[in-house]
């Protein structure tokens, strides 16, 4: 704060207050950015934890027509009044078909409403309903992701506010970062809080455009929560907007004739057809049965850049094509296409697995910064001011506990009893009762010592997981190994891979205070933190 | 402001420079979300342009201005500076914005 104290205008220079500017914000915001970059970039592989997550499905892949059609023949033999029917058809990375049926509103008001139907997995092949534990799968990440496990909408804030100071910290660390492109090549190894600045910008000059990138199309993402107001400059209804932005919903009312659902086949080749090979992921049927039946087909986002994905109606009684979205103008389409880049949903397998490591390095990054805060202000010989153990402490509980909150999320998934009621609540409080509990059992120890022995934990924790998966299922490594299941192999091999390198991170940081303790003045090693920068790199 | 606080003495110092920096953090981040949010509106409500395309332009730049605007409020030394521009550019762009009213 002292630099800030009294400022004279001449002798402060643009890079001097960026660097303060970038110091403060990326401290405010470093943790909960640490815990947004890391789960966030788990979110990458979203329907892959899902499924890992619920390993006694295990359907057979068939194409999406026949998936629609079984689907839509449940659903007719279920709950055929309905207001709404959603069907979300299975992908290469989603084995299932997910309906969602939503009933007609009740006549009588002052009825209380109906419960909300649980969305139903079902087989595509037959259409029969899965039944599997239950979980939140990688769905919990995500939203933690941008929600933050707190109240709607206080996460939504919470998390933007850390996005908007992100984007700043981003900004300024450029321009304090003079020599940019020389950097880019210097990483000077264990010279303490030198190689903590190196490590930090090499972490993040390497990956800044993706930093750039990634911070304000997340920004994007929620717009029309966070600023809302160019809206209310040029339309008196918020909805107007969107009808015009993204093209008009069929909010139809029922004629109250009925009239029996048209195929559901040619109007998904009608749409393959209408978008030159674009596939079908979305189907959502409004009042079925019924003359004034719609049936909207929504394009898969996979199939491109933009997250808006297209869409065409068509009528349910007759089957004939009554609209299709418009192509969108160059601010829409721009949005939308931000939108696309941060979710990443259009990525094929080697881009995914590059968002992957990218979104590591925006981990690294933020930790490193962190680090690089109490490196800085680490004097031997001194007794360190109180928010410097603040910092210390939220470092550990942060970086060092937070990956194995994540492990015990999946380990959870394995070891709760399969039919327990409620058990997707207790996988998610395993994560957050994991990653406080050792955040508070690492503040008892040693600052020295917690480094190493939470990073062992977590390390731990993450070669557990194939193990234990081994043990509780019959997709173990070699059973998968031998089926050729791709996606439970790479499950365990990052298992693995990060295992070793918390691993690694945790031994460096203990051998290097067994090295050097006798030579330092005070217990507290200044090199434990620096040494664990691999870890960092890597989680 | 400067020269003031070097008469102080050092705990009233302290707490003008506290005072200081409170209010610049409010402008930054407070004000500088209002400005941004007026800028980013009368500019959707200026642009000749679709009025949906005007109001996208305005939603993506929006962020982009709250960022430098919040730089700023910590590059520039005066803070009557500071408070008269992000807070006076709030004024004029919000109250613009209500002058003009909702597009027809």
């Amino acid at each position: 704060m002292s630099k800030m104290a009294t400022p004279t205008p001449e002798a402060k220079g643009l890079r001097q207050s960026m660097a303060w500017i970038h110091t403060w914000l990326g401290l405010l915001a470093g943790w909960i950015l640490f815990a947004m970059f890391l789960t966030g970039t788990a979110s990458y592989f979203r329907p892959e934890i899902t499924q890992w997550m619920q390993p006694e499905l295990r359907p057979a892949t068939v194409s999406a027509t026949q998936a629609a059609q079984t689907s839509v023949a449940y659903l007719q033999a279920t709950s055929p009044d309905d207001e709404q029917w959603f069907i979300y058809l299975p992908d290469d990375r989603t084995a299932e078909t997910r309906v969602f049926a939503r009933p007609k509103p009740n006549p009588d008001a002052k009825a209380t409403p109906t419960k909300r139907a649980a969305e139903l997995k079902l087989d595509p092949a037959t259409g029969v309903p899965l039944t599997a534990r239950d979980t939140r799968g990688g769905e919990h990440f995500y939203r933690f992701h941008f929600q933050l496990q707190l109240p709607h909408p206080w996460g939504r804030w919470l998390a933007g506010l850390c996005a908007i100071f992100m984007l700043a910290t981003s900004i300024s660390g450029v321009i304090t970062h003079k020599r940019i492109f020389v950097d880019f090549f210097t990483l000077r190894w264990g010279k303490g809080q030198r190689s903590w600045l190196d490590a930090h910008n090499v972490s993040a000059v390497l990956a800044l455009p993706f930093h750039a990138m990634i911070t304000y199309t997340g920004l994007i993402t929620l717009v029309v929560m966070y600023m809302p107001w160019p809206i209310m400059a040029n339309y008196q209804k918020p909805a107007t907007f969107s009808a015009e932005a993204y093209g008009r919903d069929n909010e139809g009312e029922a004629s109250g004739k009925a009239a029996p659902l048209a195929a559901i086949g040619p109007m998904m080749a009608a749409a393959t057809r209408e978008w030159q090979g674009g596939r079908p992921r979305t189907i959502i049927i409004r009042h079925p049965n019924d003359a004034a039946a719609t049936v909207t087909l929504v394009q898969s986002g996979a199939d491109q850049l933009n997250a808006r994905s297209p869409s065409v109606t068509f009528s349910g009684a007759s089957g004939a094509r009554l609209s299709g979205s418009h192509r969108p103008g160059p601010a829409i389409a721009t949005a939308g296409v931000m939108l696309g880049l941060h979710i990443g949903q259009y990525a094929g397998p080697v881009l995914r697995w590059t968002y992957f490591l990218l979104g590591l390095t925006g981990a690294a990054m933020v930790g490193t910064g962190l680090l690089l805060w109490t490196a800085k202000r680490r004097k031997p010989g001194t007794k360190p001011f109180f928010g410097f153990h603040i910092v210390e402490r939220l470092n550990i509980a942060t970086i060092a506990c937070l990956p194995t909150g994540m492990a015990a999320y999946l380990l959870a998934n394995r070891l709760i009893p399969v039919d327990i009621s409620g058990r997707a609540g207790m996988e998610v409080s395993a994560m957050f009762w994991t990653w406080f509990g050792l955040a508070t059992l690492s503040v008892m120890r040693p600052v020295a010592r917690a480094w190493p022995e939470m990073l062992m934990v977590s390390a731990g924790a993450f070669a557990a997981l194939p193990i234990v998966n081994m043990a509780t299922t019959q997709r173990g490594f070699f059973a998968s190994l031998m089926a050729g299941d791709g996606l439970f192999i790479a499950f365990d091999l990052v298992m693995v891979a990060m295992a070793a390198l918390l691993g690694f991170g945790a031994w460096k940081a203990g051998q290097v205070k067994a090295k050097k303790a006798p030579t330092r003045r005070r217990a507290v090693s200044p090199s434990v933190q620096q040494q664990v920068r691999e870890v960092v790199d890597a989680a | 402001m400067d020269v003031r606080i070097t008469v102080l003495s050092r705990p009233q110092a302290r707490s003008v420079t506290a005072f200081v920096m409170i209010g610049r953090c409010l402008t930054a981040l407070v004000g500088g979300y209002a400005a941004a949010a007026g800028v980013a509106s009368l500019t959707a409500r200026l642009l000749p342009i679709a009025r949906a395309e005007a109001t996208g332009w305005g939603m993506i730049i929006s962020f982009l201005i709250f960022a430098i605007l919040g730089l700023w409020a910590f590059h520039q030394p005066r803070l009557t500076r500071v408070a008269t521009v992000i807070w006076g550019l709030a004024a004029l762009s919000i109250g613009a914005c209500y002058l003009l009213g909702v597009r027809a």
